[in-house]
């Protein structure tokens, strides 16, 4: 409904119109309560003083002080680093995993349940769990990755107390947990192509590399941005798996930028840097749900 | 027929992977469980228990109060599952037939909104919650996970209901409807696999959510599911059999849920709910 035809609203026009800025009000209202309000108070701390250890200090305002702290902190720049690794390692990873588990999964099987059973089960497992069940494998006596070193005739490793290998162990762990969901969409996004593109293409005597390439890829570009983007704005936040495996360790050669505001904020207590971090990190995590809604824009009233 | 059976052959093998890939974890946290301290010493390490015993069982129940974790996490998804789908399915509704002017703007401020990393919020919505006498309990959790699931739900929904023709509530409005008496009396029953997949998605993220439910209910009581089993692990000790109990009894709800649901979980997620 373009300016250019500024016409007089009917009455139920008018009605539908309220009925509609109506039905959007709870949801703004929980919005505004649970999102806008703290990023108010949020962003007010991180112009402040504020440590909960040194009460007699008040929370004065600092200005800029707190990000300018940021700029010449370490392990701040160490856990935006590890961040931007996980992101790097698991979002591609999961997308390729997830791609071969969909491809698997969209057979036509007899028994269908155990394949659907094993596609939902990762997903449907808290973070955290996965974690714990993932720090059992990587355990140094008595975990299976050291049972197979073993069985194989290698030295067992240090996986969990190694940084690069607790990296490693870590990134599995998380494209293991989250290959399920990306899987989901994409099996969403297989189904959506029709069958006879495939015969045709074996009517023609293309080979099924060339049908993958030249037709499933292609097909499944929109289903693999809606996962690409998903997982990157969670991997973002990545926290639950690291925590439960190693606790940012050794060291913090693990640790995310979320462990580190958490950390910062209610081991360390300091509300006033932990809030400047959590800005900065908003900041980033905007910037990319700004690409994914520029991609997705349209009119949800007209089709 | 060597060739029909070698397709058969690899469709079995294709189906296994899928299996094992998502099983395997769990089973082998199910062996543990049945495991004593001794035999977990053992190099090389056992695959099946050899003298299986409960007792990590038994602990699971008596040195954590397992089954209040277990209540407190099923309130909590249910009530922000609720709250989160009603108020997606009206704003949903609202954007796609109402004829609002500029939609699509206030979609997108709706995403982006609801989209910010919770993470970053950890302390003001600590401090809200405080103010407003809400920690430890079930509402300093409810509101923040209903908002969690926002995005996703409102997109599934809009998706759904922009595939019901105008006409049949137009029909149900000459017959005395109100609009939201045609949304709730032709719209939802028409779309109930959407609704379902937005539940599902909603109650699912809930259910994993473990930041928000470490900060807002420091007291053992309020924990939910995710939080208390890492109450478990003792300052130095790691009672492997003990957690991984633990991690059966939590696991076991959730795999009768998707269980009893699987066939409308998968068919709703792929009957066009995640088409971006």
């Amino acid at each position: 409904m373009s300016d250019a035809i500024r016409h007089k609203l009917t009455p139920l026009e008018k009605s539908e119109r309220r009925l509609g800025f109506a039905m959007l009000a709870p949801a703004f209202l929980l919005l505004a309560a649970v999102v806008l309000y703290p990023i108010a108070e949020l962003i007010r701390n991180s112009f402040h003083f504020n440590h909960l250890a040194q009460p007699w200090m008040g929370t004065p305002f600092v200005g800029f002080e707190n990000y300018v702290k940021a700029l010449g902190d370490d392990r701040f720049h160490e856990a935006v680093w590890h961040t931007v690794l996980y992101i790097l390692v698991t979002v591609p990873g999961a997308v390729v995993v997830g791609l071969g588990l969909a491809l698997l999964a969209n057979k036509p099987f007899a028994i269908k349940w155990p394949v659907r059973l094993g596609l939902l089960l990762p997903w449907a497992l808290p973070l955290v769990f996965a974690g714990l069940i993932f720090r059992w494998f990587f355990e140094y006596n008595q975990g299976v990755a050291n049972a197979i070193l073993r069985g194989l005739g290698f030295e067992p490793l240090n996986w969990l107390t190694t940084p690069s290998l607790a990296f490693f162990a870590i990134c599995l762990a998380i494209i293991w947990k989250s290959s399920s969901f990306v899987a989901l969409v994409l099996l969403a996004g297989l189904q959506t192509i029709p069958k006879s593109f495939y015969e045709a293409a074996e009517v023609d005597g293309a080979t099924k590399w060339q049908q993958f390439r030249e037709i499933t890829l292609p097909m499944l570009r929109p289903a693999i941005f809606v996962a690409l983007i998903f997982r990157t704005i969670t991997a973002i936040q990545t926290f639950d798996i690291p925590y439960a495996m190693t606790n940012g360790g050794p060291g913090n050669s693990t640790e995310t930028l979320a462990m580190y505001i958490h950390k910062t904020t209610v081991d360390f207590l300091d509300l006033g840097y932990g809030s400047a971090l959590a800005v900065l990190m908003f900041i980033v995590s905007a910037l990319i749900t700004s690409i994914y809604l520029r991609h997705t824009r349209r009119d949800p009233g007209r089709h | 027929m060597t060739l029909l059976k070698n397709r058969r052959a690899m469709v079995i093998l294709a189906g296994l992977i899928v299996a094992a890939n998502g099983f395997f974890p769990a089973v082998w946290i199910l062996f543990t469980s049945f495991k004593t301290e001794v035999e977990l010493m053992k190099v090389p390490i056992t695959i099946i228990p050899q003298a299986p015993t409960i007792e990590n069982y038994i602990r699971v129940f008596v040195d954590q109060p397992i089954l209040r974790f277990l209540f407190n996490s099923v309130v909590v998804a249910t009530l922000s599952t609720l709250l989160c789908v009603v108020c997606s399915a009206l704003a949903a509704y609202a954007l796609v037939r109402l004829r609002l002017p500029g939609a699509g703007i206030i979609l997108s401020v709706l995403l982006a909104i609801a989209m910010f990393p919770l993470i970053s919020m950890m302390v003001p919505l600590f401090q809200v919650m405080r103010d407003l006498g809400l920690l430890n309990t079930w509402w300093a959790l409810i509101f923040p996970h209903a908002v969690l699931s926002m995005p996703v739900c409102t997109l599934v929904l809009i998706s759904f209901f922009q595939d019901i023709p105008r006409d049949l509530e137009n029909a149900a409005m000459i017959d005395g409807c109100t609009r939201l008496g045609a949304l709730w009396h032709v719209v939802i029953p028409l779309t109930a696999p959407g609704v379902f997949t937005a539940g599902i998605l909603a109650f699912v993220n809930s259910w994993d959510e473990f930041l928000l439910a470490l900060t807002l209910s420091p007291r053992v009581a309020s924990r939910t599911l995710p939080v208390g089993i890492t109450l478990y692990q003792g300052e130095f000790s790691f009672p492997w059999p003990i957690i991984s109990a633990a991690l059966i009894v939590a696991i076991v709800p959730i795999c009768i849920v998707i269980a009893i649901f699987q066939e409308r979980v998968v068919s709703g997620l792929t009957s066009g709910g995640m088409k971006g």
